[in-house]
């Protein structure tokens, strides 16, 4: 179900696709994947050839790209940073603490993994994730961004629980 | 001042409170119960020459408190002060005053482990949130997370 764009939308998207800013969070983590962030800058890897900026406010940004298990401090404050940055926003968890706190799963302290926190649409592996593996979760996000712009927004990706036979349902009982 | 400390001459000191035993070539460990250990602190200062305060540790076995005080000297000999509370009544003499630096050690070891430490000057939270309840230890080895508590400003079940 394709949704009809004007020309006008036709340009912000291009140049949305063309050049995703991104913002780091680090919450909680030990710092190893956030050095491997920078190494993406450094002129190795040079991501800011392909249009990729790091931007130090989220409002600035497109890709929130969060490290670490959350703590319970953190919590509160990453959920206000994502809140910050405009729509249409995507979230990638890095490295092993960002899928499920790693080495770090049920201590007291922390909330486990992003998703408890925030949606999560690219999960990165590795402890930490090799500056390659960084850049083609940036770019799965920009082959989402385009997918989602031809649906109209990101429902149609949603995990959505079985739906039950009306044969099977009570009668009265109203289920969401 | 540089003489070693043998386990001989700690075991004739502390013959009266508490056992003395060789754990590793430069620790020697003492054992002694809740009620004596300000005695065994005080002795192993006075006569062991232990003037400071390395560390305190503390863990849950599941059957009991253990908590320990790390001692060191001029000897460059560890005398580690051990005791056992029980867990329906974890409650020990604080060392605050006399030695300074247990304090805050003390502090961290009632917030994580909720032993109540009897004397000490500011038994206040060190460690966790401030919206923590006040009876919950997290490192006891019973503790589960509430799922309807805050703790540091959220609540919730983890996925």
């Amino acid at each position: 179900m394709a949704v009809p764009m004007t020309i006008s939308q036709q340009l912000v998207n291009w140049a949305r696709v063309k050049s995703p800013w991104i913002t780091l969070f680090n919450s909680g983590a030990c710092n190893a994947c956030d050095i491997e962030v920078i190494a993406c800058l450094m002129p190795r890897f040079d991501v800011e050839r392909f249009g990729i900026l790091v931007k130090g406010s989220p409002r600035h940004a497109d890709i929130l790209i969060v490290t670490g298990h959350v703590t319970l401090k953190q919590a509160s404050r990453l959920r206000r940073v994502w809140e910050q940055i405009p729509e249409p926003k995507y979230v990638i968890a890095l490295g092993a603490c960002g899928a499920s706190a790693g080495a770090f799963h049920g201590l007291y302290h922390i909330v486990d993994r992003v998703e408890n926190v925030l949606p999560v649409d690219v999960y990165v592996a590795g402890c930490p994730p090799r500056p390659d593996e960084i850049i083609n979760a940036v770019v799965t996000c920009l082959n989402l961004l385009q997918e989602d712009l031809v649906h109209g927004g990101k429902d149609w990706r949603q995990k959505k629980a079985f739906e039950i036979h009306e044969s099977e349902k009570i009668p009265g009982v109203v289920t969401p | 001042m540089n003489t070693k400390l043998t386990l001989d001459f700690v075991r004739e000191t502390i013959k009266e409170w508490g056992t003395a035993e060789q754990v590793r070539s430069n620790r020697i460990k003492i054992t002694t119960n809740p009620e004596n250990i300000r005695i065994a602190i005080t002795a192993a200062q006075d006569m062991l020459l232990c003037d400071r305060l390395v560390t305190m540790s503390s863990v849950d076995n599941g059957r009991t408190f253990e908590l320990i005080y790390h001692l060191i000297g001029p000897h460059r000999m560890v005398v580690s002060v051990a005791t056992e509370l029980p867990r329906d009544k974890p409650e020990i003499q604080s060392m605050a005053d006399y030695l300074l630096p247990a304090g805050i050690y003390e502090r961290q070891i009632h917030d994580l482990l909720g032993i109540y430490f009897i004397g000490h000057p500011n038994l206040k939270k060190i460690i966790l949130n401030e919206d923590w309840p006040a009876d919950e230890h997290p490192l006891r080895k019973d503790w589960k997370q509430n799922p309807d508590t805050y703790y540091g400003g959220i609540k919730g079940e983890r996925v």
